[in-house]
């Protein structure tokens, strides 16, 4: 554990420190989802806790896999493009432990990106919205339980991805990755609530959905070898 | 401490390494030379468990480090990338490898480390900053700061400069021989390999072409050349067409004010003498030269090339 603790931090500093990356990121999680909440703001019918409770739980998975993505990109892609990966298989710690170090130290960036899209989102909706809005208080489940979950499998399958596909693979699969990734997600999580709102069925949905991807992720590490790694570097 | 039986790796149908058999003993500097794509560097990924040979066996230590997790305490690395968090500074790097490596008081060996590579100033800079010869001289801290009894290093003088280089040469020489720690490096360095190793490997094709102390190496399977420097207002070319009648000199040339003679089958040096002397000629100087690594590594290399 203390050595998945020493990996974790290295890349949580190292993600924090990415200007490049944390604009990015940061330009995402305010101007996508407060654009699309005030757009669901104008257009709310019914009660708006509850139009804007499921807005955002949606949202926010979304979010939480993207700055996954976003945040994995350097941890992994870049590690093994530049070689820096190399001396770090040298050391006396297995793959999986570099996989789930890697992971956790990435996820924890992604997630603490996400939670503030978030809080920013909810802010920017009470403070602009015509009505008084009570957001269902399974959204605090959502966001403490679901989104952290989302982030390290969205880490986890892309990290992974990253180690086993060749450079050339890696750029052109990536955004793929992403966009399946979302997309399956949200495609069977239509078919559980078709209304779109936040109910206990949607979150166990999301859960284990997150739960599956995460342990893909961790078995597809579990068979990678660091032959795989090295000779898909060139 | 470091053995390599029948070693044979292909990639794609490319045959990389054929049957490749050496080792090492601790305490040795060993160098291991070879011309682009001969597979050093492969070599050293089957050493370090990065890549899985065909045939044969790459231990350290006796065990494989591809599936010996433990096993990879002992040893330390440099390879061509030094391995860093570009956007972490020197300490943050050195006490992350500190913490995988389980260092015991990591903050005095880290200063120790950062002080003998004349970074100490530096060390609470991004190393994203630091010049290629800083991070170089870094990656090389950061492959002794557990104090390893086996140390890998790729290239280990690339990007350093004359003055960098001669302190990673004290540095290594004095591992040695101070720590009794085993080195196995992968140069093109010629210059340095001599100066440094105790013995050599030289790579070509994928298979080992020669092995043995530098001294031997050097003195084995070559002919031997005499230079001789006649007195001044001598007449050189009267001396050089001389010389290139005996029958004991088997080749002449112009070089250094003098004639450089290769002396073939039974010819030694001292009939070389006498026989000029014999004829009136007044030497000034005469010594016997001994090949270079570097004309030993070419010779091999080049009929490596001829045979293929």
């Amino acid at each position: 554990m203390k050595l998945l603790l020493v990996i974790a931090r290295k890349e949580f500093l190292q993600a924090i420190r990415n200007k490049g990356v944390m604009v990015a990121a940061f330009i995402f999680a305010i101007w996508f989802p407060v654009f699309t909440t005030l757009g669901v703001l104008t257009g709310i019918s019914g009660d708006p806790g509850t139009a804007l409770g499921g807005h955002l739980a949606n949202l926010s998975v979304v979010l939480a896999i993207f700055m996954g993505y976003l945040f994995s990109s350097d941890a992994f892609f870049r590690e093994k493009k530049d070689g820096t990966i190399m001396t770090f298989l040298c050391a006396p710690v297995s793959l999986r432990q570099i996989w789930e170090g890697k992971v956790i130290g990435v996820s924890m960036a992604a997630y603490g990106m996400t939670i503030l899209s978030v809080l920013i989102t909810v802010a920017v909706a009470i403070l602009l919205s015509p009505v008084g809005i009570t957001l269902p208080l399974l959204l605090l489940v959502h966001v403490f339980v679901i989104l952290p979950i989302y982030a390290a499998a969205s880490a986890g399958v892309i990290g992974a991805a990253q180690l086993y596909l060749g450079m050339r693979e890696n750029q052109f699969l990536g955004m793929g990755f992403i966009f399946l990734f979302i997309f399956m997600v949200f495609g069977l999580q239509v078919l559980i609530s078709p209304e779109g709102g936040i109910t206990i069925l949607t979150e166990v949905f999301f859960g284990l959905m997150g739960i599956v991807l995460l342990l893909v992720g961790r078995r597809w590490a579990g068979r990678l070898s660091k032959e795989r790694i090295v000779r898909t570097i060139a | 401490m470091i053995r390599a039986e029948n070693l044979t790796k292909s990639f794609d149908g490319r045959n990389v390494l054929s049957d490749v058999s050496f080792s090492v003993e601790k305490g040795e500097i060993f160098g291991y030379l070879g011309p682009n794509g001969a597979g050093k560097t492969t070599t050293m990924n089957l050493f370090l468990g990065l890549l899985s040979p065909d045939t044969g066996r790459a231990l350290v230590n006796g065990s494989d480090l591809a599936t010996d997790d433990e096993a990879r305490r002992s040893v330390g690395v440099l390879l061509e990338n030094n391995g860093f968090a570009e956007r972490q500074t020197a300490v943050e790097n050195l006490r992350f490898y500190a913490d995988l490596y389980e260092v015991a008081d990591p903050g005095d060996r880290i200063e120790e480390l950062l002080v003998m590579t004349d970074l100490l100033e530096r060390k609470d800079d991004p190393v994203g900053t630091f010049s290629t010869g800083m991070k170089r001289k870094l990656g090389i801290a950061r492959a002794i700061l557990h104090t390893p009894d086996i140390l890998f290093l790729d290239e280990p003088s690339s990007g350093l400069d004359p003055d960098a280089q001669r302190m990673v040469r004290d540095l290594i020489l004095s591992l040695s021989a101070s720590g009794g720690m085993t080195v196995f490096i992968n140069s093109h360095h010629l210059d340095e390999v001599q100066r440094i190793c105790t013995r050599v490997a030289i790579l070509a094709g994928g298979r080992i072409r020669a092995e043995d102390s530098v001294a031997r190496l050097t003195a084995s399977g070559m002919e031997q050349t005499v230079l001789v420097v006649f007195e001044e207002g001598q007449a050189t070319d009267d001396a050089f067409l001389f010389l290139r009648s005996l029958p004991m000199v088997r080749a002449a040339e112009r070089e250094d004010g003098g004639v450089a003679c290769t002396l073939g089958g039974e010819g030694r040096a001292a009939d070389l003498i006498s026989a000029l002397v014999a004829a009136g000629y007044r030497i000034e100087e005469a010594k016997k030269r001994s090949a270079s690594l570097e004309e030993i590594y070419l010779r091999y290399v080049h009929s490596a090339e001829e045979a293929s």
